[in-house]
């Protein structure tokens, strides 16, 4: 290709606080419409905004970490614009002095590191939710004033899967510092890409062509590489790219035109007169850092060099830091940790993914996992046993112990007696030695199942494997 | 700056969805005709230019945030009081988009 994209993206993120950014309503996702709101929310004369101190040192936490410079005055502004999703006529945000500015997150392609330059990250207010139906819109002012991070990346990413990439960062950003849920479906994390195409060599920026509405990190990348490959035909077929807003169509995998852009509106942008600028003390910046919680890349190392784990196992823990969170919660009463991330990601994850249900669903405290964990490597109980217990355990969440007690479980692991089956097995029909010494390894399953048959099960398999080695090949 | 004339105030009164009486206008005139005067005077007061405009009256810091605690919140009955159109507990609007 001769054409090299240029990729800038707004991401916007809504903050985990109780109330909103302004007003002491609270934020609840699931509440009826209009019923999380106050005076302020609906402009009513006489409010005014008051600053949420939460949602400062959240945003606080995510300047720090993008390795952003920290504004220790807070200023807003109003950005005017007559619409029904404001009811004030416009929204209070941070354009002259964002709280973070000259950042950058490192994201890693095919083991290459790179560096993406972050613009500005600054605090606003979220408008209301418009539902659209054929002839009437519908208004929710729940949303109204949740509290909401800008971040503004520069235009230095050239590919989708960079541009997801970055993405992905900043969604484990904030889902590890717990200042946002960053759920792209349910509009916690929204994004905004800026993309335009230019000569390679060329220093001059093309026509930018904006896309929205993307819901999911997939859909990122597929959008971008579409738009990629829809401007690049038409810059060889010598058509201009027209300045417009296209949204991804999932289903057609292409983006749709949804208005051209015309003359840049104007916000007519002024300092918000009803808040007086806001000092933060050193001590405030410093405490908001320091008790952000741990993010991804410090967690993944600890969980490599304190715990052991496979990386694999370890890079599947963090997809969700809750999954992380409760597998360390069970590594706080057990130490066989690999078992353990063995056990979170075959037995839990794959129960909750079968029953659709998420690890906060879960019911089963992390002690009694450890102690079934125990069971399990101390061979009092035998794989089989083990789901068995966890089956029941998941219904009435009590201890393991008492469960195998009640189900009347043992293992046994007494060399003589399961040497005395063996034996017998092998001495009653000889056949059984030549044809495993002529290479029929099946005859080893065989006797096993002899093996537990006459143990009801409870035969300790990996000690009884041993034996019948040993005595097949005596 | 622009000039202010009974067109313009006409004008913006329609955007702004009031109705003006012609003296309500004629006396609006009148107050931009002071305000303008007075602007005059202030653009011949030397090195007005190298003045950083001031965004409040007086220099104050303050450094009050409010705690994260739900407090206020209004029924949702209170809420909708004012809407012409409800429906399902929102507000119902023509659609514009």
């Amino acid at each position: 290709m001769n054409f090299e994209a240029v990729i800038g993206l707004e991401i916007h993120v809504e903050m985990k606080t109780k109330s909103k950014m302004f007003s002491s309503a609270p934020i609840n996702f699931s509440d009826e419409p209009n019923t999380d709101t106050t005076y302020l929310d609906f402009a009513f004369p006489g409010t005014m905004p008051v600053v949420n101190k939460e949602a400062v040192r959240k945003a606080i936490q995510m300047c720090n970490a993008l390795h952003m410079e920290i504004d220790d005055e807070l200023w807003f502004d109003r950005k005017n614009y007559f619409y029904s999703d404001l009811p004030k006529g416009y929204q209070i945000t941070q354009q002259a002095r964002p709280i973070g500015k000259n950042g950058y997150l490192e994201i890693e392609i095919d083991g290459e590191k790179r560096k993406i330059g972050i613009e500005r990250l600054h605090m606003e207010e979220d408008t209301c939710k418009q539902t659209h139906f054929n002839d009437y819109t519908l208004l929710d002012y729940n949303r109204a004033g949740i509290p909401l991070i800008e971040i503004v990346s520069l235009p230095v990413m050239h590919t989708g899967l960079e541009a997801r990439k970055y993405v992905e960062k900043i969604r484990e950003f904030v889902t590890f510092s717990g200042v946002s849920d960053g759920k792209m479906e349910e509009g916690s994390l929204r994004c905004d890409v800026n993309i335009s195409l230019r000569p390679y060599g060329s220093e001059k920026f093309g026509t930018k062509v904006e896309i929205k509405n993307l819901n999911s990190i997939a859909n990122i990348e597929k959008a971008i590489d579409y738009e990629i490959l829809r401007q690049s035909r038409l810059l060889f077929k010598g058509e201009d790219i027209i300045q417009e807003t296209r949204r991804f169509d999932e289903a057609k995998k292409e983006t749709i035109l949804m208005r051209v852009k015309t003359d840049a509106v104007d916000y007519k942008y002024f300092t918000e007169p009803n808040i007086t600028p806001i000092k933060l003390s050193k001590e405030f910046i410093i405490d908001a850092i320091n008790s952000c919680p741990e993010l991804y890349d410090s967690k993944l190392n600890r969980f490599l060099n304190d715990y052991k784990l496979e990386r694999v196992d370890a890079e599947i823990l963090l997809n969700n830091v809750s999954l992380a969170d409760f597998f360390e919660e069970i590594c706080k009463y057990s130490k066989y940790y690999i078992s353990i991330s063995k056990f979170v990601i075959t037995d839990i994850l794959g129960y909750l993914n079968k029953s659709n249900l998420e690890i906060k669903d879960f019911n089963v405290e992390p002690k009694y996992i450890a102690e079934l964990i125990d069971l399990l490597q101390n061979k009092e109980v035998n794989s089989s046993q083990g789901k068995e217990i966890f089956n029941h355990l998941i219904k009435e969440n009590r201890s393991p112990i008492k469960i195998k007690e009640e189900l009347g479980f043992t293992v046994i692991s007494d060399d003589s007696v399961i040497r005395n089956i063996v034996t017998g097995i092998i001495n009653k029909d000889s056949s059984l030695v030549t044809s495993f010494k002529n290479g029929k390894t099946r005859v080893q399953g065989f006797i096993m199942g002899q093996v537990m048959k006459e143990l009801k099960g409870k035969a300790n398999p990996v000690l009884a494997n041993k034996i019948i080695l040993e005595e097949l090949n005596k | 700056m622009k000039e202010v004339t009974k067109e313009v105030l006409i004008d913006a009164s329609n955007r702004l969805l009031f109705t003006m009486s012609d003296s309500e206008f004629n006396l609006l005139l009148e107050e931009f005709e002071i305000i303008k005067k007075q602007m005059d005077l202030m653009g011949h007061i030397e090195g007005v230019d190298d003045v950083e405009p001031m965004t409040f009256p007086y220099e104050v810091e303050v450094s009050y945030l409010r705690e994260d605690s739900p407090k206020e919140v209004i029924s949702k009955e209170e809420a909708l009081k004012n809407a012409k159109n409800v429906k399902d507990g929102q507000i119902k609007l023509p659609k514009v988009v």
